[in-house]
């Protein structure tokens, strides 16, 4: 399947980095070396990240929607980007901190030989890591293709094999445009459906879909490669890591003036600090200055001990710099933001100039995850029958602009229409806050923000309407019982909504 | 005719008001209870970190000086609650269509997984410390733990007293009884640089509040429980759990502290350590679990009975041919958004069927939702 390289790549570089764990562990074990065991549990971390990123991927590669998650899991790429993010920059700081108590406590690096050869094949196994990666986050430019069958059997599910995401129920998260009737099914725009894939570049026999691409290409950021950016990045900060060990143990061997063995050696560059040490510089000291022409050797150049956290600095920077998008771009996601390239405004007058739509409420815009948007409203109409053209042309407006799965909800002016056009007529419940959630029809411009007495007319109004259609349309009894129960709620509901709506008016 | 006045303000672009915002964030802090307690308990933090650091500084020891900059760690959680619970009350706007709610749930999510990794980071220095028991200077030890232990008790002492006063407005059908945004975790941590151990817990948890205070979002609180009640609650909860943790953290590293002072037993440490990382990872799965829910878009598990027999009523309904792709999540707590599909008859009353609907499912408390009419074709 085309969405597999992900995954093996994944694969293939969690097994490199855990058998190199394992190695980095028995080998600090036969030095005895400190750093080395906790280089071992950095690379753990990294196991951990790519994991994650593993798991989201296979995730979201279930794209059937379940009752569970009646989006599928596509969201599970988003999460896994800001995990990995949010890794990234504690990991950052736990760097710094130790750094910081490197600086106040420098120490040589024993058997810096080992060290070369692990930092070196730690750079290795990375370097082959930002390779493999590394082809996912430059791309950056998931497609998505037509596929995923929604339900009426058209024509361009053929390719939806290609997809994982081909179910027979259609309740994928992408809506199809499917407007008004079934077996009428016009062409629905451009393409209808979509389906989600990691797939970057490389595969170009997967998108000849003719799709209107422009938004995919766009968007650039997709969730799939949100998800391969993270890994990348995580990649990225152990490569540097891996350079630095490698560079300072270099420099460390070949500048660093050791202590020959077997003889006293003064360390100028510890004895000032933490207090432990203190004891043994006296002696030290007041051995050196005791004997006569014994003079005890002088380790190397004390600037060599700090370059170590001195370039972890450095690599911090580096890599909060290059997570910082990352993160920023999958919490924005998550808190439900506006894509970026949706302007709510514009399009919300776009959307007042089609024709029978009078008015627009509670619209609302948010990212499934890479380039699906979902959009729902209310739109105010003027009756049933004319609401299926404007339910088409606004379906046909939403596709335009890249928002595919939309549930638009109509509602249908009452008496008073002139006053109450701006009014929402169902939906808004009584406990919302006031001012949002009607009022948010004020800002479509609707002819004026209905007074006071507008509102509980209108709202009135439609009560009376509930109120006496309910009888006609019952023939059953058990239908009956159930309009009149709800219909109890009803009322004493919308006037609630009756006294809000004039404490509104009044604290303007 | 020229403009006689010279006074153009409403025509200069808008300053950038620092103090003035600050101010605003701070006038929104005060404002709600939970989000005032959270400063506060910030604060203490924040100052116990400073004044172990210039200790630290001042006697010259590595280890109150690192574990300070833990504690600073900390705090950046707690702010970060903080800051949450603040944004979460900002108005929406043209780019966050549903206001800035979410923000909660993704600290709580993001603090979650600090946690998790803090848990991780102590598991493996007490795996370090067991292979190679470090020389600990007992001296500093007991009173820095013990200046923890209090700080932790002043700090369930203020959320308790909070947390348990509300009752809840009580008819929800959804039964966390758990903290749902973070903090149920804590890590007395025996870190230390290797030389001194304290046993402080770190103010960690917040959860992050205010919800339905000033509310201008759309996502409705409900007036018919006390506005922020509901998850004021269940906020005042995580933390204190999170808080009873971090004295129960403080508890132990005090008594390993002992172990060790009189029996000499240096493995107590070590051990401490790995208990307390495997008892927070424990402790934050459940805060986990729901955000990520939440973030992932799946169905309320407050829903879970209520939505079939809902979805039955609807297609009972007169002139209801078939209810489609059915929608539902959680935009926050207790604000449940749904959309669905359906398909009616061509001679069916619309406008009937959507209030029917939306009266429904209000019922099972979804307050949000969107219904797509289809009409089938003859």
């Amino acid at each position: 399947m085309a969405c597999e390289p992900n995954r093996v790549r994944l694969l293939c570089m969690l097994s490199l980095t855990f058998s190199f764990f394992i190695v980095e562990v028995v080998v600090s074990r036969i030095t005895a070396s400190l750093a080395m065991l906790s280089d071992s549990f950095h690379m753990l971390s990294d196991v951990i990240a790519l994991l994650v990123a593993l798991v989201a991927v296979w995730f979201a590669e279930k794209t059937q929607a379940t009752n569970k998650n009646t989006f599928g899991w596509i969201r599970a790429e988003v999460m896994g980007a800001l995990v990995n993010a949010v890794f990234l920059t504690a990991l950052c700081f736990t760097i710094i901190l130790e750094a910081i108590e490197r600086f106040t406590n420098p120490h040589e690096i024993e058997q810096p030989y080992v060290v070369i050869g692990v930092g070196a094949a730690g750079l290795l196994v990375n370097l082959l890591g930002l390779c493999l990666f590394h082809g996912h986050s430059g791309g950056g430019h998931g497609h998505s293709h037509g596929g995923g069958g929604p339900s009426h059997g058209n024509k361009k599910n053929k390719r939806g094999k290609l997809c994982k995401s081909e179910r027979p129920d259609g309740s994928s998260g992408e809506e199809t445009n499917n407007l008004v009737v079934r077996n009428n099914s016009p062409p629905n725009g451009v393409n209808t459906e979509r389906c989600r894939h990691e797939i970057v570049g490389n595969d170009s026999e997967m998108h000849m879909n003719g799709v209107s691409g422009y938004d995919e290409l766009d968007l650039g950021q997709e969730s799939g490669s949100l998800n391969m950016r993270g890994v990348f990045l995580h990649v990225l900060g152990d490569a540097l890591g891996s350079v630095i060990v490698v560079v300072n143990a270099v420099i460390f061997t070949f500048v660093w003036q050791p202590c020959p063995p077997g003889e006293q050696c003064f360390n100028p560059c510890i004895d000032s600090h933490a207090t432990d040490h203190q004891h043994i510089n006296h002696t030290l000291l007041d051995m050196s200055e005791g004997g006569s022409g014994f003079r005890p050797n002088v380790m190397g150049p004390c600037w060599v001990l700090y370059l170590d956290p001195t370039l972890c600095i450095i690599m911090v920077c580096i890599l909060l710099y290059t997570t910082y998008p990352l993160l920023k771009e999958s919490a924005l996601i998550l808190l439900q933001t506006v894509p970026k390239q949706i302007d709510m405004h514009r399009l919300n007058e776009r959307l007042l100039t089609l024709d029978g739509v009078l008015a627009i409420h509670e619209l609302h815009i948010w990212q499934l995850a890479g380039s699906r948007i979902i959009a729902t409203a209310h739109i105010k109409c003027h009756d049933p029958t004319s609401y299926m053209d404007v339910a088409k042309r606004i379906k046909d407006f939403f596709h335009n602009e890249g928002i595919h799965a939309t549930t638009i909800q109509p509602e249908f002016v009452t008496v008073n229409s002139a006053s109450s056009a701006s009014l929402c007529e169902l939906s808004c419940r009584t406990q919302c806050a006031p001012k949002l959630c009607c009022g948010a029809g004020e800002k479509t411009g609707g002819p004026g923000s209905a007074g006071p007495e507008g509102a509980e007319k209108a709202l009135a109004a439609s009560v009376m309407e509930v109120i006496s259609e309910t009888p006609e349309g019952e023939p059953d009894a058990g239908g009956a019982e159930e309009a009149a129960a709800s219909l109890v709620q009803v009322v004493p509901r919308l006037e609630p909504e009756v006294i809000v709506t004039r404490e509104v008016e009044s604290s303007l | 005719m020229l403009p006689l006045s010279i006074k153009d303000d409403e025509y200069k672009p808008a300053k950038f008001n620092l103090p003035g915002k600050i101010s605003g964030w701070f006038r929104s802090i005060l404002s709600d209870k939970t989000s005032r307690n959270l400063f506060f308990f910030l604060c203490l933090n924040l100052s116990f970190a400073f004044v172990e650091l210039s200790y630290g500084i001042w006697s010259n020891s590595l280890g109150l000086i690192s574990d300070s900059f833990h504690m600073f760690f900390d705090c950046t959680a707690l702010l970060a609650g903080l800051a949450a619970s603040v944004i979460s009350r900002w108005r929406s706007n043209d780019s966050f269509s549903y206001g800035y709610v979410r923000a909660e749930v993704l600290a709580g999510f993001v603090n979650g997984l600090f946690l998790i990794f803090t848990a991780f980071f102590i598991f493996s220095e007490g795996v370090e410390r067991a292979l190679e028991p470090p020389h600990v200077n007992h001296d500093r030890l007991l009173p820095v733990s013990i200046a923890g232990l209090l700080v932790n008790l002043v700090g369930i002492f203020v959320f308790q007293h909070g947390g348990h006063g509300h009752s809840h407005g009580g008819d929800d059908d959804h039964g966390h009884s758990h903290s749902m945004f973070n903090g149920s975790a804590s890590h007395g941590h025996s870190h230390g640089g290797h030389e001194t151990k304290h046993g402080h817990g770190d103010g960690h948890g917040h959860s992050h509040g205010g919800h339905g205070h000033s509310h201008d979002d759309p996502h409705c609180h409900d007036e018919l429980h006390t506005p922020g009640k509901g998850s004021s609650k269940q906020i005042l909860q995580g933390v204190f759990l999170h808080i009873v943790a971090d004295t129960l953290g403080s508890v132990g590293v005090i008594i390993s502290a002992l172990l060790m002072q009189k029996y000499d037993l240096m493995i107590a440490d070590p051990i401490c350590s790995i208990c307390i990382s495997i008892l927070i990872g424990v402790s934050v799965v459940p805060l986990l679990r729901e955000s990520i829910g939440i973030l992932m878009q799946q169905t309320p598990p407050a829903l879970d009975n209520a939505l079939p027999e809902c979805y039955q009523r609807v297609q009972q309904l007169q002139g209801v041919y078939n209810l489609q792709e059915p929608h539902f999540w959680t935009l926050c707590t207790d604000v449940y958004i749904g959309t669905l599909k359906l398909l009616i008859a061509p001679d069916a009353d619309s406008k009937w069927i959507l209030s029917q609907t939306h009266s429904i499912f209000t019922q099972a408390g979804v307050r949000q939702l969107y219904v797509q009419i289809e009409v089938a074709a003859m």
